[in-house]
């Protein structure tokens, strides 16, 4: 047998295997159900929770059990990551004070963003809204993904009030990355918080991912309070609770793309 | 129905937007069917970008969107939580210029396959 080992001698080892296995008694290895699906089965458990989950920014002021956090915080461990690193670390913070404190540090950041990048404060013509409009064209440029128009009308909307960061929950998990980590550690920060995600949806919970948290980088003391040290940087918090009204109640549209599909030598566009 | 069709502008890939000019970034594309709404004040409450509000007399309250309506990033939260199914965003946000939307098809519901 060569070192390369075939797809159809893989095939062929595993049947072997599992005969050996029933000859001798033993119970069969358990299978994925990836070949029982027939086209245009229903949705399995995964598909659904993925499909009826929504971020959920309205939460009700019942705190979540404790045992619940840790069930989801268990499933976060078992995301895949890049050379298996692993480079998050979890803040849990349930003390209302403390979320409030965070809350009003973010506001404040993005109160003075908005005075320094919002425009639309002054009249069209205006000496103030050039000056401005130069630089927020500056960031702009710098930071196209930051200063996207919708971050953008969000920074607006928190520094007036009308949208809390932490949508007022009762418990927010802060995912830190490790800097060293493997490859590109975000993209498994991203794998980690997913899976979190697609638990709390399975439990009935509600969550929404917190990008604005970042702003908290800026406040040693907090950050000090939090225990977030170098290597270790604020990437993303999700915030957790139980969502008012019952949101999961429909599945909703969501716009297709442009998928492009080699296969037998020929090229299609699908949707 | 409610809703607003704005032509969207034709500006250089290049361009910024100028953010308070709707036809730069088609925000406004949640369809409202007083019909179907019975006032219960969800959609609003759940919006993100703050966009619906109520009104008419307190006995037959509808949803609609506020008159500077702008933030929609179609994420149909409204129409998640609507049980008369009267409310949703019709088309994704799109915007003109760097911030064009690209590579991007129908709205669809999730399909079988």
């Amino acid at each position: 047998m060569s070192d390369v080992l075939e797809h159809e001698d893989l095939e062929d080892l595993e049947c072997e295997l599992d005969a050996a296995a029933a000859k001798a008694g033993r119970t069969q290895r358990r299978r994925t159900a990836i070949h029982d699906i027939e086209p245009g089965a229903d949705w399995n458990d995964v598909e659904h929770a993925i499909l009826t989950r929504r971020s959920i920014r309205k939460f009700k002021g019942r705190q979540v059990p404790e045992h619940m956090i840790r069930r989801i915080l268990e499933m976060g461990r078992f995301a895949p990551s890049q050379g298996n690193c692993q480079p998050w670390s979890f803040v849990v913070v349930r003390d209302k004070a403390m979320i409030a404190e965070m809350e009003q540090y973010c506001v404040a950041v993005c109160k003075q963003m908005t005075a320094t990048i919002d425009y639309t404060n002054y009249p069209l013509g205006s000496e103030q809204r050039a000056a401005i409009l130069a630089n927020t064209q500056k960031l702009n440029r710098e930071a196209p993904n930051s200063f996207h128009p919708v971050p953008m009308t969000a920074i607006k909307s928190i520094a007036n009030g009308r949208f809390a960061v932490f949508h007022k929950a009762p418990t927010v998990i802060l995912i830190l990355a490790d800097k060293r980590g493997v490859g590109v550690p975000d993209v498994d920060i991203g794998i980690t918080g997913t899976n979190m995600v697609l638990t709390a949806q399975s439990l009935g919970l509600g969550t929404c991912w917190v990008g604005f948290s970042r702003l908290l980088s800026s406040n040693a003391d907090l950050l000090q309070r939090l225990c977030v040290a170098p290597p270790f940087e604020i990437a993303e918090a999700i915030s957790v609770g139980y969502p008012i009204g019952n949101p999961t109640q429909q599945t909703i549209s969501r716009q297709t793309h442009e998928i492009v599909w080699w296969e037998g030598g020929k090229k299609q566009i699908l949707y | 129905m409610t809703g607003e069709s704005i032509e969207k502008a034709i500006v250089p890939p290049d361009h910024l937007p100028i953010w308070d000019d709707p036809s730069e970034a088609l925000y406004k594309r949640v369809t409202i069917d007083p019909d179907k709404c019975d006032g219960c004040k969800l959609c609003v409450v759940v919006c993100p970008a703050n966009i619906l509000e109520l009104y008419g007399p307190k006995d037959n309250l509808k949803a609609r969107l506020k008159a500077d309506a702008t933030g929609c990033m179609s994420c149909n939260n409204c129409y998640a939580v609507c049980a008369g199914q009267g409310v949703f965003a019709t088309e994704p946000y799109d915007f003109a210029g760097f911030y064009e939307q690209k590579r991007i098809g129908e709205f669809a519901y999730p399909r079988k396959f």
